[in-house]
């Protein structure tokens, strides 16, 4: 019957299986079909209630965003036909303003818009279901995008009151245990010691004050120019923010040692060893590599696949050390098959955690820091990882990574990228 | 390797090659041109004689061929897997064309079985997911058994006329008994996953050879799911199916325990494995044709002492433990076929080690499997 469907079942048999060297091989293979990045960028991340973006709401924050993308790749906005952001804490699921948002970026009322929820990896859901879209031929060019504005919208009305009846279920009343003291709690029984978290958070804030100091995150940081008040003068003026402002130059683990537990007398985690309340925002163009070489689009990387999982809710820093074996399981591949994994440190503790429990080595981890030094908006986190980590393999020259994120009530995300 | 004969099939690559199960002498190759791609097939009936291989009969197609399968009623009859989707009954002594023709299913068919109990159906197996059993003298199947994914390869227990195995795309061997009633699983009363982990220790590789230490084999851990392509029934031990495929590993199964992970395990090609056929007169020896061009003789072990390694202690005197999993040993490597080695059959008869092999090099080669073996 089909010429065609026989060659590829074909090529199937011959390169697909043995684990051992058919994995790696087969995703750098190059195809027509190939779900590719052909831009990838993010705004700064500032520090939440305080930093450069304290009075910028999130749409706006996507807005710009969304406009740097159109700028940076060229793209004929009318040919982009849905674009999905992720963000956790929009009353209402944020659908109405980044509708809005998309319109004010330049792209025409043609390219549809919604928002998804899947807590911190919303920003990689939403990236992985325009892939899936593209994919399955819904769409051709999609944009995943995640956002948050924790300084206006991080607070106490982010979870509804539970009802009686999930109060009486007790793995479902964990849903809502507060992630520092889980944390806390995952600490102590898996024995993360304060120590080893706290070298940890140092040495990604070493990390990133590094790359910072060598201007390496200019690449993906498009600046913005945004509206400030002086919490001094009072005075309301335009700021171009184009740095991530919470990454503290000189914090060692002995600095980090003298800061109080914040969950616990007797705790380990702490403001200095978790991730930052920040705001941010991402964006990821994606398309076929048949569509983007019609475009002539520069092709930096494509998605391979994703993975997720569910863990016990209290337990929900393991989500990485579940879901990134399912994801190698799905591609064929092991860990020493990929060059970086980015691992959103949600806590130095489960990050950490996680990647002893993979065997993973410290150099293949956040080699440019992580949440920790320079903050986790909620729904921006996994589109960002995208681009920190597209442009690190670049640079460095090597080509698989993998992003990976733990998730509130116990789950975990992980993707696998290759570099081009 | 001295004494092999040889057949060229100009214009065919072949897929498929049988021994008559009535004749030491005759034997089929199903072949199609361009590789099976595209363009049509052709069957051919081959003759042993004192002048070497001659050709007796050939059939042509429309559409490539995937496998035969000889009659076991009628010694001149045998089936056809034709990329249409069809199979074609072909009587040798009815000329150019097919005596019969059964097409139900709605891609390539790629595997023929006839019943070798009761001798009066025969099942074929298709890419559109089904398995089909067909009586030679009706058009209409009889049963279709749904597997939902590409089925390369289906077969007849050799002691039971009910039995019907299956293996496809999805790393999965299924088996169907007809006797149980028509269920909403449809006849389907086991599943085999190919890809599970042993569940019991696994014994070292046998040494080589005696005293020699050879290096160490590969070892075996499980595996990620992975199409299989081929599958056998052992013709001794009637709870035995051996399975392979994209994943390069040789497995063998007890039936009996579908979740047991595999009792053997084979390992040594490089490519993808496209035919696994069991030795009609031994019970541990078996056969396999791969993508890596080579096909390679095997025993899964099952008859030789455990021995811990080379020049290590012998096991206590007492069985091994029933869940250990066996490292079978390559008893020998055929490496004259210059493309990837398609087809793989044992004759019957004779001294016991006469195999016939096909390979996309458009060559049939006899040889003596005696020969490889090493001391």
């Amino acid at each position: 019957m089909g010429a065609l469907d026989r060659l590829s079942a074909l090529g199937n048999q011959l390169s697909g299986g043995a684990g051992v060297a058919g994995g790696k091989a087969k995703i750098l293979e190059k195809s027509a079909d190939d779900i590719v990045v052909t831009a990838c960028l993010r705004t700064a991340i500032t520090k939440g209630g305080k930093g450069q973006f304290k009075d910028t709401p999130a749409a706006d924050l996507m807005a710009g965003a969304l406009k740097a993308i159109i700028d940076r790749s060229g793209i004929n906005p009318g040919l982009v036909e849905d674009i999905c952001v992720g963000t956790v804490l929009a009353p209402g699921g944020g659908a109405t303003e980044m509708r809005a948002a998309a319109l004010v970026a330049g792209f025409p009322e043609t390219a549809a818009v919604r928002t998804l929820n899947r807590q911190c990896s919303s920003g990689l859901q939403a990236c992985v279901d325009v892939a899936n879209q593209i994919r399955s031929g819904m769409i051709e060019i999609g944009i995943g995008a995640g956002v948050e504005s924790m300084s206006t919208q991080y607070g106490p009305g982010a979870v509804t009151e539970f009802s009686d009846l999930l109060e009486s279920h007790p793995e479902a009343a964990n849903c809502k245990v507060p992630m520092g003291v889980l944390s806390e709690g995952m600490a102590k029984a898996r024995g993360v010691s304060r120590a080893s978290q706290d070298a940890f958070a140092a040495a990604s804030f070493q990390k990133a004050g590094k790359a910072q100091a060598e201007g390496l995150f200019k690449e993906e940081i498009v600046p913005l120019k945004v509206k400030y008040e002086d919490p001094k003068s009072g005075e309301t003026r335009e700021i171009v923010v184009d740095s991530d402002d919470g990454i503290r130059a000189g914090v060692t683990a002995e600095s980090l040692g003298k800061i109080k537990a914040a969950f616990a007398k007797d705790g380990s985690i702490h403001a200095g060893n978790a991730s930052q309340v920040s705001d941010g925002a991402a964006a990821v163009l994606l398309m076929k590599r048949s569509t983007a070489e019609k475009l002539g689009q520069t092709i930096i990387g494509k998605y391979v696949a994703a993975s997720i999982v569910g863990v016990k809710p209290l337990l929900m820093g393991i989500g990485p050390w579940k879901a990134i074996p399912k994801v190698f399981e799905l591609t064929g591949i092991t860990k020493d098959d990929v060059d970086i994994f980015e691992i959103n440190e949600a806590f130095a503790s489960q990050c950490l955690w996680c990647a002893n429990e993979l065997g993973i080595p410290q150099e293949k981890i956040n080699p440019k820091g992580g949440a920790i030094a320079f903050g986790h908006p909620l729904g921006c986190t996994g589109a960002r990882q995208v681009s920190t980590l597209l442009y690190e393999l670049k640079r460095r020259g090597q080509q698989v990574g993998v992003t990976s994120m733990c998730v509130g009530t116990g789950m975990g995300m992980a993707a696998v990228w290759v570099a081009e | 390797m001295a004494s092999m004969l040889e057949f060229r099939t100009p214009g065919f690559n072949p897929y498929a090659v049988k021994y008559s199960p009535y004749y030491d002498s005759r034997l089929a190759v199903a072949a199609s041109a361009n590789y099976g791609i595209v363009g049509n097939g052709r069957l051919f009936c081959l003759g042993l004689g004192a002048a070497g291989v001659q050709l007796e009969k050939t059939f042509d197609t429309n559409d490539a061929l995937y496998d035969l399968a000889w009659s076991e009623i009628n010694e001149n009859q045998l089936i056809v897997a034709c990329g249409d989707g069809s199979i074609k009954l072909f009587d040798m002594g009815v000329h150019d064309f097919p005596v019969m023709n059964f097409h139900e299913h709605k891609r390539e068919a790629f595997s023929v079985c006839w019943n070798p109990v009761s001798k009066d159906n025969f099942i074929s197996s298709s890419w559109d997911g089904t398995v089909k059993l067909w009586s030679p003298t009706r058009t209409g199947s009889l049963t279709t058994l749904p597997i939902g994914c590409c089925t390369y390869s289906t077969a007849f227990s050799p002691s039971n006329p009910a039995l019907i195995s299956a293996v496809s795309a999805d790393s999965q061997i299924r088996l169907f008994d007809l006797r149980t009633p028509v269920s909403a699983k449809y006849h389907l009363v086991s599943v085999i996953p190919v890809h599970a982990p042993p569940s019991g220790p696994i014994l070292p590789r046998l040494a080589p050879s005696a005293g020699g230490a050879g290096p160490p084999g590969p070892t075996y851990a499980g595996a990620v799911p992975a199409e299989v392509l081929t599958h056998d029934w052992n013709k001794y031990n009637t709870n035995v199916v051996a399975a392979a495929g994209v994943d390069r590993v040789i497995r063998t199964f007890d039936v009996r325990n579908p979740t047991g992970g595999p009792r053997s395990v084979l390992m040594g090609h490089e490519y993808a494995v496209r035919r696994l056929a069991w030795s009609p007169h031994a019970s541990d020896i078996l056969a396999s044709a791969s993508y890596d061009m080579t096909v390679r003789v095997w025993t899964d072990g099952s008859t030789m002492p455990p021995v811990m390694g080379p020049g290590g202690p012998q096991l206590p005197p007492q069985q091994p433990q029933d869940n250990t999993v066996r490292m079978g040993t390559q008893l020998g490597l055929m490496n004259r076929h210059t493309e990837f080695a398609t087809g793989v059959d044992w004759c019957l008869f004779g001294t016991g080690g006469w195999v016939a092999s096909v390979g996309w090099d458009e060559r049939v080669l006899l040889w003596d499997a005696h020969t490889l073996l090493r001391g």
